[in-house]
């Protein structure tokens, strides 16, 4: 449980230090994990939806689950790996700051992704403590452990590169995205501790259009 | 004639087992790509994998297609395909002549679809790691001079789409027992994406020639050639389907 709490704070620490130093920056942080380099996204112009990956995934209380089950709800994605004490407790935290930065009404809906690119060190279990840590709604935010296939695909559809260094660390892109209800690419955020407006506003549009489309969900 | 044939047997080169079984085992040992990433100050390391003797053909791939039919032209999903996929063929599910012919390597596939092929037969896509080591050990056994490889690489990265395809695996397999790592079609691999090293906010296909020179340990022919094929593999997404890609697969040992 410690070196999570441990790895919390960092991260948390590193978002404000950063988001302090330099608000609109491209790319934030980018000097504060040195020994952890980012790989740049590659550029998405898909717009069907991930739904269409049919795989098993396991949730950190050990469920089976499908990306398919997010359909009719929008959701955040990020992909990050648990021993990671750089860029991914940003990254999830990132993901955080765009939870509560969401209207009310927004927030009981949305749902939260996070995908280890690590299936060997990030069990379902371990996984779990990771959630714990960061003190999320569980209802809300599902934490997946894959096959390793799975999750390159996944990468693929996210535009997410990543490498496995083979000594317990990945190099990879720090991505943040928005599914809207029928698992399409919506937003993207590139870069750590970037500021939570793009996805916030992409969000209340979202709701607003399919209000305005006559639907009484998304 | 039992003595004969065990004579024949004995005789015969470890590449015609391959050639029965059509996977040939690559032996790992230490390596590191001809293509620098980033000097991490540790030896690359390639562990034992197994290869497919020959590039998938449109013939096997339409078996795959009739068993998968999710996986039909008419039916993929747009994520995992581009429009041309699968174009060549007369039909979804029937092959042709020419280029769609069932001996020749099949083409215009995605990397999602050469992944799903490759699972479907319980194996994988080599990583690029595996594909570069198993193209020098080839080299290598072959005794081909780097400056000899470079040039042959030249003129077919030069138009590798000239001319119609020819039926893959013509001949007795050479070196390690493989047939067209190069010359035929270019192949997918798994961690296509990772081509740059890490981070580095490089375009390889703009790239200077300063730029081009900081990924070659060696500055000469052969790593330049090689580096025209990384150079290739940045070009692509995905759902990228050409006239000059297809793949084959690898498998782990048991």
């Amino acid at each position: 449980m410690k070196p999570f709490t441990l790895t919390l704070m960092a991260g948390t620490l590193l978002a404000a230090v950063t988001q302090a130093e330099t608000p609109n920056s491209g790319h934030a942080g980018h000097d504060a994990h040195a020994h952890h380099t980012p790989m740049l996204a590659e550029p998405v112009e898909h717009g069907h939806s991930l739904f269409h990956l049919d795989a098993a995934w396991q949730t950190q209380a050990g469920q089976v689950f499908k990306l398919e089950e997010l359909a009719g709800r929008p959701t955040i994605i990020t992909m990050i790996y648990g021993s990671c004490t750089t860029a991914c407790p940003v990254l999830v935290n990132d993901a955080r700051r765009i939870d509560r930065a969401a209207p009310d009404a927004i927030r009981d809906e949305l749902q939260v992704v996070i995908v280890s690119f690590d299936p060997t060190r990030d069990t379902p279990e371990r996984l779990a403590d990771y959630a714990a840590d960061y003190e999320v709604d569980p209802k809300r935010w599902q934490f997946l452990h894959g096959d390793p296939a799975d999750i390159r695909t996944l990468a693929a559809m996210l535009g997410v590169r990543y490498r496995d260094n083979g000594d317990g660390t990945f190099d990879h892109s720090n991505v943040v995205t928005l599914l809207d209800a029928q698992g399409r690419i919506v937003e993207r955020n590139e870069g750590l501790a970037r500021p939570v407006e793009p996805i916030v506003e992409a969000l209340v549009k979202l709701r607003a259009s399919s209000r305005a489309a006559g639907m009484a969900a998304w | 004639m039992r003595t004969l044939l065990i004579i024949l047997t004995l005789a015969l080169p470890p590449a015609v087992a391959a050639e029965d079984t059509g996977i040939v085992f690559i032996g790992g040992g230490d390596w590191g790509l001809p293509i620098v990433q980033e000097d991490t100050g540790a030896p690359g390391r390639v562990d034992d994998f197994l290869l497919d003797v020959r590039q998938v053909t449109n013939g096997e791939f339409l078996d795959f297609v009739r068993a998968k039919p999710e996986w039909r032209r008419d039916r993929a999903p747009g994520i995992f395909r581009d429009a041309r996929y699968l174009s060549h063929w007369p039909k979804a599910d029937a092959l042709g002549e020419g280029n769609a012919a069932p001996d020749r390597p099949v083409t215009r596939v995605s990397w999602y679809a050469a992944r799903a092929y490759c699972r479907e037969i319980g194996g994988r896509l080599p990583t690029m790691t595996e594909w570069e080591y198993a193209s020098e050990k080839q080299r290598e056994t072959l005794g081909v001079a780097p400056e000899d490889y470079a040039h042959e690489l030249f003129s077919w990265y030069a138009n590798p789409g000239a001319g119609a395809l020819r039926p893959v695996s013509q001949g007795p397999a050479p070196g390690l027992g493989i047939h067209d790592l190069h010359g035929l079609v270019l192949e997918w691999v798994e961690d296509f994406q990772l081509v740059l090293g890490r981070g580095d906010d490089i375009d390889l296909l703009t790239g200077s020639c300063g730029d081009t020179a900081r990924f070659l340990p060696e500055f000469d022919e052969a790593h330049y050639a090689t580096f025209l094929r990384f150079q290739s593999r940045s070009n692509y997404q995905p759902d990228t389907t050409t006239s000059t890609l297809g793949f084959r697969c690898a498998y782990d040992p048991e």
